[in-house]
């Protein structure tokens, strides 16, 4: 088989049993690879209704047919589980170097059950696979921990690993991969935690055969030249990373400030890409391979932020920044540094943070109960807030469980901006409005990565929509949940399309894609055909979700209620119900949002 | 008339010396559309652009007003 290696690594934490298994090649098609094959095992293999902490839950890495080729972004991985902090679905997606040294092991996947009684890592060469003892490494921060294992098994190996955070089933814990890449959302770092599994190390040189090398490589030129004519044109990300999107979005008045209580940040200038590139910018850092290279390392060079990492992009800043009413850049960058050491994804630790801080402007939550005085802009409280949250110490236990617990539990469950449980990202949906149909009803709970239509209504990419209007958003965010399921099983990173490569006149999508997945794999597909299957891994995810009993596609109330009192978005609420019945059409699923029996049927999903 | 024009991160090159944080205050006469306003600063006036008035999108025939601002910045993903 060409492509797909057509294997699968079991490890069983409690016995420590390792297995290898072959992929069915019909399985392996239907469901492309990555999220897709990921949620097939899952479905099939745990009770959604189990208790995501506990031994019965499955964690997943999946890489993609396209992981570890030449294609252009293709070098990313999913981390698939049951989220403790939605109790629905997680698919963390990540890049750096460990996507494709983890599929040179000679396994596409990597599946982790039961928990182990004792801290271990899975070091896994090839096919010489060993359940290590970790107790050396258990409590250390995430750089140290991949120092450590790295000189005990090879420098030439990569390492995913948690932090304090996971270790301490801090809700909002990520896995961490090369020290500063994260699969950030969702809790899968707590997940990995409650296993004591605290890191995995891949090495090897079994890349798979591609079916129609020469092809591929010329279509990956051809692809890399595409992006590079997009660089050129629209080099802010080349030249700021993702930073430089605070300016289009407080333009828009759609910068979520002071817990989505406003649109617009006064201080921008401070803390956007063009202050981070003149301040802290010691170079661009691309993931392997990656001709975009958007990530950037930085260090605050003396005072009492002195640090040095990766950071901060746009989440982080509309997070931890303006989220919070930060604007001291220098103490928002060392926020960053500090999420990373200790595995935690900045934006559910920057809103909670930031929904802590409304409650304590409010008077819902004192001072003493806190610990200290927690107003918006305090940016040495948000620094304190953080490590408390990554060791559940004092406040930072009720911090640790993400703002929709925290709201509730002090009485106030308007305070907090999620949906299934889960905290919004950089982009206030009143102001954008098929965001908000997206945060709804996403597999995962809020999130920009399960089909960011900001693309179109915040980016002009490939057309410019009208942010304010619900006309046409259904089908929209169909499309871009549909095509981002797809670029998530393929193994390639989102910002593939980030212009020209999602246009209708190069025709990339979902054409290209289609044939580099043939390219790779022989599997002979139409465009038709991996756009059905990756519907058909999105319907296969709202099954479990439904299974797990989140069914719930809604906003929280401030998005539904309060309308925006700031900024070109002034007076608007999102929309929901015009948008929502629509939607669900379109999918074929009954007014209830669950798939039909003829929808599955279609898809070819049990029913 | 006195109008805004504020061009975002890779645009700011294109703005006069005497912009301030990427904002340049300039005179216009009355009638004068967003297409005309933007039409002075040497950027890409295709769909690889967007261009807003007053952070919304509207028809680029739209006339301006005293004080209003017109932004552009690339189009690219972001986020």
């Amino acid at each position: 088989m060409y492509g797909w290696h057509l294997k699968i690594l079991r490890v069983n934490l409690t016995t420590k049993k390792v297995t290898q298994e072959d992929v069915d090649p019909k399985i392996a098609r239907d469901y492309l690879g990555g999220r897709g094959w990921a949620i097939h095992y899952l479905y099939n293999e745990m009770d959604p209704m189990a208790d995501a902490l506990s031994p019965e839950n499955v964690l997943i890495f999946a890489t993609g047919p396209l992981t570890a080729t030449p294609a252009p972004t293709g070098n990313r991985y999913m981390v698939v589980t049951k989220s403790p902090l939605t109790g629905a679905l997680a698919h963390s997606n990540s890049g750096g170097e460990f996507p494709t040294w983890m599929k040179r092991t000679g396994f596409d996947m990597f599946i982790f059950e039961g928990k182990s009684s004792e801290p271990v890592y899975v070091y896994i060469n090839e096919y010489q696979v060993e359940v290590r003892s970790a107790a050396h490494v258990w409590g250390k921060e995430v750089p140290e921990t991949t120092d450590i294992l790295k000189a005990e098994t090879s420098n030439e190996a990569r390492v995913a690993c948690i932090g304090p955070a996971g270790e301490n089933l801090t809700l909002m814990a990520a896995i961490m991969n090369d020290k500063n890449r994260a699969a950030a959302r969702s809790g899968v770092g707590a997940v990995m935690g409650s296993k004591k599994l605290k890191a995995v190390v891949a090495m090897g040189n079994k890349n798979p055969p591609l079916h129609n090398p020469e092809g591929m490589r010329e279509l990956s030129v051809t692809t890399s030249k595409d992006v590079g004519v997009d660089i050129k044109k629209g080099s802010n990300l080349r030249i700021y990373g993702t930073a430089y999107v605070p300016q289009v979005t407080n333009t828009l008045g759609i910068l979520p400030t002071r817990n989505f209580l406003q649109g617009t940040f006064e201080h921008t200038d401070k803390i956007d890409g063009i202050a981070l590139k003149e301040q802290f910018l010691i170079k661009h850092v691309p993931c392997y391979r990656c001709p975009i290279s958007c990530g950037r390392l930085t260090e605050v060079p003396d005072g009492p932020y002195k640090g040095k990492g990766e950071g901060p992009e746009y989440e982080t800043i509309s997070s931890l920044g303006t989220g919070c009413g930060v604007s001291n850049l220098a103490a928002l960058t060392k926020a960053n540094y500090l999420c990373n050491e200790y595995g935690m994804d900045t934006i559910t630790t920057g809103m909670t943070i930031a929904a802590a801080m409304e409650m304590y402007e409010k008077g819902y939550i004192s001072e003493e109960i806190i610990g200290m005085p927690l107003p918006f802009g305090d940016h040495d409280a948000m620094i304190a807030m953080i490590k408390k949250m990554a060791y559940r110490e004092g406040f930072g236990n009720d911090l640790a469980q993400g703002s929709y617990r925290l709201a509730e539990k002090y009485g106030h469950p308007e305070i907090a901006v999620t949906a299934r449980k889960q905290e919004f990202p950089g982009y206030d949906p009143r102001g954008s409005q098929g965001m908000g149909l997206l945060y709804a009803t996403s597999n995962k709970g809020a999130s920009h990565m399960e089909g960011d239509v900001a693309y179109e209504e915040v980016f002009g990419v490939p057309v410019k929509e009208n942010p304010l209007t619900t006309d046409g958003k259904a089908e929209l965010v169909k499309r871009f949940e549909d095509s981002f399921t797809l670029i998530d099983s393929a193994g390639l990173c989102v910002f593939l399309a980030i212009r020209y490569v999602f246009s209708k006149e190069r025709m990339v999508w979902p054409e290209r894609l289609s044939e580099m997945m043939n390219l790779t794999t022989g599997a002979g597909y139409t465009p038709e055909e991996v756009m059905l299957a990756a519907e058909r891994v999105y319907n296969l995810e709202r099954m479990f979700l439904i299974k797990a009993g989140s069914t719930e596609d809604t906003l929280p109330h401030r998005m539904l209620h309060e309308p925006l009192p700031d900024g070109p978005a002034k007076g608007m609420v999102v929309q929901l119900d015009k948008m929502l019945p629509e939607f669900y059409k379109l999918r074929g699923w009954d007014e209830k949002g669950v798939p039909t029996k003829e929808k599955l049927q279609e898809l070819g999903l049990p029913h | 008339m006195m109008i805004h024009v504020k061009l975002i991160a890779n645009y700011r090159d294109q703005l006069p010396p005497e912009a301030k944080n990427g904002v340049v205050e300039i005179d216009v006469p009355d009638g004068t559309s967003v297409y005309d306003a933007i039409s002075r600063f040497d950027i890409p006036l295709d769909d690889t652009s967007v261009i807003v008035l007053n952070g919304l999108t509207v028809d680029m025939n739209t006339p301006l007003k005293e004080g209003d601002m017109v932004t552009a910045f690339s189009a690219i993903a972001g986020g």
